[in-house]
């Protein structure tokens, strides 16, 4: 008996929502065994292993054994309690050159999604609860490696310093989907507030001051086109995220983040190749501190061109050019020298990567890369030494387990 | 022993003829096996019996194998199974009926397992195996080589 059957009565009320259909649990025995029936456990676990010449990143990987700190371990369940409803959670353990402390779990997502008009020309439906911000091709999955291209993802754009504000937002998403004759169109918004961890602290030079970040009502949304099968596919992403810094005296006082990046993304994907190309505009704004030096508006420029080859079913090469400028005016940092506030190359970051994936097995990933890189724009706050080198190298390796 | 049927002893046939005749009977036979076997080989869509759905158009195939469509137009709960990703039938199936490459089927599902945004599809193991899920699953649907298919599931053809 399907779950639908044995509910009908549920229709009339599916235009109250996803607790209406919970409530559904209950209208009969038979359903408690249809629901376990969609229930699914997945999860994941990858260990990598960094070394580079110089710059320390994720842990102290220019020493001479390198660094082993770059863990990523990840469970989730779902399942549907009626077939427009899934109830989704999902934890991540993360730790990227932090203490072990920093593997303590924290939620990743947790949605309840109803989906109220699914059929042959569109779908329509709502995510409420913590849920993954589309931004670009890799950022709703970006801690897994199996949905990734590279160990790294190009630091440009999916860079480490202010991850948490990109992460995920607690409020509320809607989505659609329209199948047109040429292709599908894929729709995506959502208001909520966004993680603000230490990370951004650290990151606008306010690490062990007395405020903290907290997300506000913040806005992000991706219009997604699939030409025919997925062979082309184009998206802009876009998003207005605000994080307000609190109980910042005595010290630098109070002040609002403002985050607002544009993406656009292009894949052509054939059966043996794909061309990958995303470039980004941020602007970056940090105001109303009461000392001005404090305060900065800045717009940053991102971009990559990334070739990925597979071959004998199970390998896949990749090559990269990435590069991020932390500020347009002054993309090649000279003014931020002269201004005597650091090192010209510590404002843009320029990667050459190549690497190689092999999936030994549907389950097992295992994966080795290596970064040329001029410049330490993306170099995680918390990883940076007082002088940085400008030209630096960076080896990866690392092994992935799904189920 | 066909030829000698064609060519009964003392009679005035030609053997050029009898041989000829004999080859394109060969040949004509050969083909219609090749076209059997062919025939056996074609992957079909498969479903429930119980399941109340015509032919859908590929569109409608392709985002229900990507899981993202997960209810048929009349609101129906579909269940999805998929042989491994590295089986032949699986990227015939992909490449033939929806048109996308199996690398493509499983990052969008990698892509919503990890996001909460969908669930997998269900692996089974072989062809027999689909047959007997598809049956005895209520909202299953699948694909199998013709070969294969008996009267426990109805064959969902694409819309034109």
């Amino acid at each position: 008996m399907t779950v639908s059957r044995s509910c009908r009565w549920q229709n009339s009320f599916r235009v109250r929502g996803s607790l209406a259909a919970l409530a559904g649990l209950a209208c009969q025995p038979a359903l408690a065994a249809d629901v376990m029936d969609t229930l699914q456990v997945h999860g994941f676990i990858s260990q990598a292993w960094l070394i580079s010449d110089d710059n320390d990143f994720f842990g102290p990987s220019s020493e001479s054994g390198g660094s082993y700190q770059y863990t990523e371990l990840g469970a989730n369940l779902s399942f549907r309690p009626h077939p427009d409803v899934l109830v989704a959670a999902q934890v991540l353990s993360r730790r990227t050159g932090g203490g072990a402390s920093d593997l303590q779990p924290v939620l990743d997502h947790g949605v309840i999604d109803y989906e109220w008009l699914s059929n042959n020309e569109r779908r329509l439906g709502v995510q409420l609860g913590r849920f993954k911000n589309p931004f670009g091709f890799y950022n709703q999955t970006r801690d897994v490696a199996f949905t990734r291209p590279s160990i790294l993802l190009p630091q440009s754009i999916y860079f480490e310093r202010t991850r948490s504000l990109a992460l995920a937002s607690d409020g509320l998403s809607i989505y659609g989907e329209e199948y047109l004759d040429s292709g599908t169109l894929r729709l995506q918004a959502g208001v909520g507030n966004p993680q603000a961890d230490r990370d951004l602290d650290d990151a606008l030079g306010l690490g062990g001051r007395p405020g903290s970040f907290d997300g506000e009502t913040s806005y992000i949304g991706q219009l997604l086109y699939e030409h025919e099968a997925g062979h082309v596919t184009a998206a802009l992403s876009a998003a207005d995220v605000e994080a307000d810094y609190r109980n910042g005296d005595p010290g630098p006082g109070n002040g609002t983040f403002h985050f607002q990046p544009w993406v656009l993304s292009l894949q052509y994907t054939d059966e043996l190749w794909s061309l990958t190309a995303e470039y980004a505009l941020r602007r970056i704004a940090l105001e109303g501190f009461s000392d001005p030096r404090g305060n900065f508006d800045i717009n940053g420029e991102s971009w990559y061109l990334q070739y990925t080859r597979r071959f004998q079913d199970d390998w896949q090469w990749l090559l990269r050019y990435d590069v991020l400028t932390n500020d347009r005016d002054d993309p090649s940092g000279t003014r931020f020298e002269t201004a005597g506030a650091g090192p010209a190359y510590t404002r843009y970051a320029k990667d050459l990567t190549t690497g190689i994936q092999w999936r030994l097995h549907p389950q097992v990933l295992l994966a080795a890369e290596y970064h040329a890189i001029e410049g330490t724009g993306w170099l995680p706050a918390s990883d940076s030494d007082a002088s940085p080198e400008k030209y630096w190298n960076l080896f990866l390796m690392q092994a992935s387990f799904r189920f | 022993m066909l030829a000698r049927v064609l060519t009964p002893t003392g009679r005035g046939h030609p053997a050029w003829l009898a041989k000829l005749i004999c080859g394109v009977l060969a040949i004509a036979l050969l083909g219609h096996a090749i076209a059997a076997l062919a025939a056996d080989e074609e992957v079909v869509m498969i479903a429930n019996p119980q399941l109340a759905i015509d032919a859908i158009p590929r569109d409608t195939a392709r985002a229900i194998f990507a899981m993202r469509q997960r209810t048929t137009p009349n609101g129906e709960a579909i269940h999805v199974m998929v042989l491994p990703d590295d089986h032949p039938v699986h990227a015939r199936f992909a490449k033939g009926l929806l048109d996308v490459y199996p690398h493509q089927l499983r990052l969008a599902w990698d892509r919503m397992v990890f996001s909460g945004t969908g669930q997998a599809p269900e692996r089974v193991a072989s062809q027999a195996e689909m047959l007997q899920q598809v049956a005895t699953t209520p909202g299953g649907l699948g694909y199998i080589e013709r070969g294969y298919l008996d009267d426990s599931v109805q064959v969902l053809p694409l819309a034109e």
